[in-house]
């Protein structure tokens, strides 16, 4: 027989044929002792199956059993509890470590900062007759030199000469 | 029932305790693998508390929870397909010894008492594929459609019909099988 057949026999059987094609299936089954047979070997399987499950116990206890769906189901809800939160309660979470890391990073930065050499120089030189004041400030490459004659002739004309400069490697200042 | 709806899992583990032994039946009978099915069925009762507010009653309680059990079976069965060698499968899938064995024995089952006939249903299913045993269990235990099976399997009817109609005649024959070693 024919495996397409075969799968009708089967079909018939289990009812999943429409009621013309039945109809058809069944005058034929009845004639062919080939296909009566089949029919027959598959109804014996579905018949002997119907409501013949084994019937299997669980061999936990009740509350084993339980105990952990128990804990799956309180885990479970836990993490849907989170994921529910809005973004900005989500974010604020977050936030406040992410603060106080923020907050010690500049405190470190300040104390470093203060630590350091300072951001600028400051030389006074006092000579007879002269004064000179250097200012030099790192952060903008600058030198300032303020330059006082201290001498009894010129106290009168309160002379004071003031020179400003760039940094620049190998700059040589003229003292007059 | 209402009260489990209501979030009371108290109630709910009462329904657990009233169910228990046929949800994990339904996965023993899928799997044939004690821990396994002792997995899937508390798997899936986790999943019944999450979708508690879905069943709306068109079926039994216990009925719903089963469909739930067999969808993870069935997941289950897939993943360990992909991981499993396909050549045996494909082999059985054609059509094994069983299916062009002409009948001899129209009737595998006769003189067995009911209970006898049970352990050797059992013995018998064990003895199939994971394919043609959970065609077999939703078609025959499940009284599920072709369709619907289909639907579940996630594979043709043609499939569905050539699985069962395999699985099928190699009951009949272990059946027969068995049946003549009992009685040697």
């Amino acid at each position: 027989m024919k495996n397409e057949l075969e799968l009708k026999v089967q079909a018939w059987l289990d009812g999943e044929l429409p009621d013309h094609e039945a109809r058809r299936m069944g005058e034929w089954i009845a004639r062919d002792s080939e296909a009566a047979a089949l029919a027959a070997e598959l109804g014996c399987v579905k018949k002997a199956m119907f409501r013949h499950e084994t019937a299997v116990a669980l061999g936990e206890s009740r509350e084993f059993y339980w105990s952990k769906i128990q804990r799956q189901i309180q885990r479970e809800a836990g993490v849907r509890r989170s994921r529910g939160l809005p973004w900005y309660a989500r974010l604020r979470k977050y936030m406040l470590p992410l603060t106080g890391m923020a907050a010690l990073a500049c405190m470190l930065l300040m104390a470093v900062v203060r630590s350091g050499s300072p951001a600028f120089d400051e030389i006074s030189s006092t000579g007879e007759g002269m004064e000179a004041v250097t200012f030099h400030d790192q952060s903008a490459q600058m030198t300032v030199v303020w330059l006082q004659d201290n001498s009894p002739a010129k106290v009168d004309q309160a002379a004071q000469k003031s020179i400003r400069y760039e940094d620049e490697p190998g700059t040589v200042i003229d003292l007059q | 029932m209402r009260m489990a709806q209501k979030g009371d899992l108290t109630s709910f583990e009462e329904l657990v305790a009233r169910h228990r032994d046929k949800i994990y039946a339904r996965a023993y009978s899928m799997m044939r693998h004690e821990e396994e099915a002792l997995d899937l069925s508390q798997d899936a009762w986790v999943k019944g508390w999450q979708r508690l507010a879905q069943f709306q009653g068109d079926s039994s309680f216990v009925t719903w929870m089963t469909r739930i059990v067999i969808n993870l079976c069935l997941d289950q069965l897939r993943k360990q397909k992909r991981q499993r060698a396909e050549s045996i499968e494909a082999m059985e899938e054609d059509g094994g010894v069983e299916r062009q064995m002409p009948v001899d024995n129209p009737n595998p089952t006769a003189g067995l008492e009911r209970v006898e006939l049970r352990e050797r249903i059992d013995r018998a299913l064990a003895q199939l594929s994971h394919e043609h045993r959970t065609v077999l269990v939703l078609h025959e235990f499940e009284e599920l459609e072709y369709k619907e099976i289909a639907a579940r399997m996630k594979c043709s009817i043609g499939t569905v019909m050539s699985r069962l109609f395999y699985a099928r005649r190699r009951m009949a024959s272990l059946l027969a099988g068995l049946r003549r070693e009992g009685s040697e």
